[in-house]
């Protein structure tokens, strides 16, 4: 070992963080246009020492998502947002492209089981250009040639998540924890729903949720927001809600159903995915902060899982866990990917490790250091302006009150043991579901003596068009 | 919505500037410092002066290879460390290494600003290189070579683009390194290589976020002053690239080549060189996006190829103007060729447009804009220009140089570097 040159003192230990810094948010302003359009104003901090940056940045919200199609449609929603960007009733793909070009804009379109999402982001001299085109948006041509292409891209790129088993354990669970309520199905379609989307449908579902009385409109930057609200007002005013009353949002998923193992037996997998989940929490309860927080705790390089499975026994490169929030209950989810002949000690390191936070406290030298990295982790999520937008825009989906933007901070702050524990039991540990996909020789006796009810689906049998996946 | 703004005015974006203080530690770190409130966390880079272009000959990939060993631990902290003192509190960190700068950066929330600071100045002062981390990583560095130059398609491309435009000048060996050259280096080279660049006198410091100048200003002192200047200069490649006479075209089969690539590489000027802006114009006209000349007269229009890019890649010292395109099917290297040559010979002989000027100026104003929105963005721009270019400032007169280009300024470096006995022509074809 060589060691370069001899360590003056103030190196030998590291110095011991500083209390957190106080920050100031974004306060938002909000009003609701005459055609039901909720708009949600914010100005970026600029002055002395908080440098002011010429963009602006809005994100129109849409409610409607995977979640309102039904299971013949699956990945209608999906199909929708990416033609959005490819052709509207005055300009083609590449005239839009080009347009964007020639204002240096940004324009994207998403969308997710709650809500589909269109956003735009330019410099302040050409906002007012690209907030036209982003309007002009609104009016998709939905062209044969521009479907047919996104369709086939779409079907191509299943081959790819089927192949890979962490991706096909996601939908794969998706399905064990909702069954055929509207969470249930891959949100992305599959290659026979795909195959049913005519355009007429495309244009329909358009139709249905893509009105102002059902989005809302969130702007900000380098605009005050009484700016923003005449401008939106100025190019979204003209835009009509069909006369048809709004459809209904879907009902509550079913009840969890009771323990289940599923195992998909993929022969060619590299290795084995395991996830172990529940579903949880919509993105509106009060144990939205707990459950943060207990998912961090388990979460992330230093997280439990991640030490239990990798760094004290070495079962795998790492393991996580995700809290997906929703209207309705959203998972829990923990997951990890391991060799086939780690998997039987994996699941059960796994599911101790759940059981284990609903069993005794978190100490606080632990939970200081996990509820760290969700408020740093927020602040660089608030960093750019769509990441603002973005965080506003979930707010608004979910009914949350939107000064919790500039409470979230103190609200995770207030985060106990007894609360993380509490949501581990409630919320974490009880009863999660199991679904693993990997090469079943080499794991599945193990598997079906720990859990006599797994259920075994070889992969040239699984179905996820059927809530059973056969 | 009617009325846009007229064309011109579109570029004129009013950027505030960043506001940075400037000072060099006795030892010669130089440190640059923005204070800004606007979320609480804090951006760190520390620059080293050291590229691929300063690998020892019969070396080549150290630069590279030390940046590797950055992260393996010090005499007061194991390996890994970083990660720790980053990921573990919501922030992160990473490191790249390009030819004339490798570059150390972390993002954290505000109040753990001092550890980092520690931190850095600890693998500076006290880095720990062990015979059997200097083996894993040359194992990593490999692995890397192999499946980014050997197994992607067209991954040899740069690496022979590089290796023929150059003669003389080490950039001639790109920066991922030779596994060769590697398997033949000892511990004793690296810690050779360590000693020779990583000194507070080859390095910058830039910290951008929410901290108090003052005690920032007490800590840079504390941990990064300790460090000793050591005796004698870094040396500096001083090689010039002799002026290329002659066009040369290299054909070159590999295995994993789906479909046909050409490339052309031109030598232009180092990037603190006047023609620099009106080069990067040009390559926004020609390359970027759906709008620009290569795709809407080669993909788009004739659709000899499936992509098609222009970049100025200004360096240090003199780098390269390359343009690219990986053909259709079906498609001949000549058609795509001669279809290249003709967009060449038409920005040399007409001006360009003024909405077609303005649109490359929107496009360029625009990264610039988005760049500033994160500390990071604004921190490694002025690393950047700290080190490749010895200016800071220039993240504050950059815009002003790309406005104030002009559709002659195009022209004028398009008919001056973009001559066929400047260039490196590479055809990269399936075996």
């Amino acid at each position: 070992m060589i060691e370069r040159s001899t360590v003056p003192t103030p190196f030998a230990t590291p110095p011991a963080p500083g209390a957190p810094r106080s920050a100031t948010l974004p306060t938002p302003a909000e009003r609701i246009l005459p055609n039901g359009l909720r708009v949600i104003a914010f100005a970026q901090r600029s002055g002395p020492k908080a440098l002011g940056v010429p963009l602006i940045a809005a994100a129109l919200i849409v409610r409607g998502g995977g979640a309102s199609e039904t299971e013949s449609e699956a990945g209608l929603c999906a199909l929708t947002a990416s033609l959005l960007t490819t052709g509207t009733t005055k300009a083609t793909a590449l005239e839009i492209a080009q347009q964007i070009d020639a204002l240096g804009a940004r324009l994207d379109a998403s969308s997710g089981f709650d809500a589909s999402v269109v956003s735009v982001n330019a410099t302040t001299p050409v906002f007012r250009d690209a907030f036209a085109l982003f309007r002009e948006l609104q009016e998709p041509a939905f062209a044969p040639a521009e479907v047919e292409r996104v369709r086939t891209k779409s079907i191509g790129d299943l081959g790819l998540t089927y192949s890979n088993p962490s991706a096909l354990a996601r939908l794969a669970a998706n399905r064990v924890a909702y069954g055929a309520s509207p969470y249930g199905h891959p949100l992305a379609g599959t290659a026979e729903t795909l195959a049913g989307l005519t355009r007429d449908k495309i244009a329909a579902f358009h139709e249905r949720w893509y009105r102002p009385d059902n989005a809302v409109l969130v702007i900000g930057g380098d605009i005050v927001p009484d700016e923003a609200f005449a401008l939106v007002n100025a190019v979204f005013g003209d835009w009509r809600s069909p006369a048809s009353a709004l459809p209904a949002h879907l009902p509550a998923p079913a009840p969890p159903a009771a323990a289940k193992v599923v195992v998909i037996d993929k022969p060619d997998a590299g290795r084995t995915a395991i996830v172990a989940g529940r579903v949880a929490i919509a993105r509106n309860s009060p144990d939205y902060y707990a459950g943060t927080v207990a998912t961090a705790v388990l979460s992330g390089y230093s997280g439990r899982l991640n030490q239990e499975i990798r760094v004290k026994r070495g079962l795998s490169y790492g393991a996580g866990a995700q809290l997906v929030t929703r209207r309705e209950p959203g998972m829990f989810l923990a997951s990890t990917l391991v060799d086939h002949t780690k998997v039987p000690e994996a699941v059960g390191v796994v599911l101790e490790t759940l059981r284990g936070l609903a069993q005794a406290p978190v100490a606080a030298a632990e939970l200081v250091p996990r509820k760290e990295t969700v408020t740093g982790a927020f602040y660089r999520g608030i960093e750019t302006l769509d990441g603002i937008a973005a965080t506003l825009g979930e707010l608004a989906l979910y009914d949350v009150p939107l000064a919790e933007l500039g409470q979230y901070i103190a609200r995770i702050a207030a985060i106990g043991p007894a609360d993380v524990q509490r949501f581990a039991q409630t919320t974490i540990a009880a009863d999660p579901f199991i679904v693993l996909v990997g090469n079943a020789k080499h794991f599945g006796d193990a598997i079906r003596a720990a859990h006599p009810g797994a259920v075994f689906i070889p992969y040239d049998e699984l179905d996820l068009n059927r809530a059973d996946l056969t | 919505m009617t009325g846009s703004a007229p064309a011109s005015l579109r570029a004129q974006i009013a950027l505030t500037p960043i506001d940075f203080t400037d000072r060099t530690l006795p030892n010669g770190l130089r440190v640059l410092l923005v204070e800004d409130h606007r979320v609480p966390s804090v951006a760190i880079n520390v620059g080293y002066r050291v590229g691929g272009k300063d690998d020892p000959p019969g070396r080549s990939g150290f630069a590279h290879l030390f940046e590797h060993l950055m992260f393996k631990g010090t005499a007061n902290t194991a390996p890994e460390t970083m990660d720790r003192l980053t990921e573990d509190v919501g922030g992160y960190n990473n490191a790249f290494t390009a030819e004339d700068i490798t570059n150390y950066y972390e993002v954290v929330p505000s109040n753990h600003l001092q550890t980092l600071l520690w931190a850095e100045a600890d693998r500076l002062a006290a880095l720990r290189i062990t015979q059997a981390h200097f083996v894993t990583e040359r194992e990593v560095v490999i692995g890397e070579y192999d499946q980014r130059i050997l197994a992607e398609p067209y991954g040899m491309l740069d690496e022979i683009v590089n290796r023929e435009a150059y003669t003389l000048h080490p950039y001639k060996r790109g920066v991922i390194g030779d596994p060769q050259n590697l398997n033949a280096a000892t511990l004793d080279d690296v810690v050779q290589f360590h000693a020779t660049y990583y000194r507070p006198d080859n390095a910058v410091l830039v910290v951008v976020g929410d901290f108090d100048p003052d005690q920032a200003n007490a800590w840079i002192d504390r941990y990064f002053g300790a460090i000793p200047q050591p005796a004698g200069s870094v040396p500096r490649i001083t090689l010039v690239e002799p002026p290329q006479t002659a066009e040369r075209t290299i054909g070159y089969r590999a295995s994993n080549v789906p479909l046909p690539a050409i490339d052309y590489a031109y030598h232009i000027p180092a990037a603190n060189t006047p023609d620099a802006a009106a080069l990067d114009l040009a390559e926004t006209i020609l390359g970027a996006g759906k709008s620009s000349r290569l795709y809407r007269s080669l993909v788009y229009g004739k659709q000899l190829a499936t992509s098609a890019y222009a970049r100025a890649d200004l360096r240090e010292h003199p780098g390269l103007f390359e343009f690219s395109a990986i053909l259709s099917r079906g498609s001949d290297v000549a058609d795509a060729r001669a279809a290249l040559d003709a967009e060449i010979a038409r920005l040399q002989a007409e001006a360009v447009g003024s909405s077609e000027l303005d649109r490359a100026k929107t496009q360029i104003a625009s990264s610039f804009v988005r760049g500033r929105q994160t500390y990071n963005g604004i921190a490694l721009s002025l690393v950047r220009a700290a080190v490749e270019r010895s200016d800071p400032g220039a993240v504050n007169t950059d815009l002003g140089r790309y406005l104030a280009v002009s559709a002659a300024d195009v022209q004028r470096v398009a008919a001056t570097y973009l001559r066929d006995a400047n260039r490196t022509v590479v055809e990269y074809l399936p075996e």
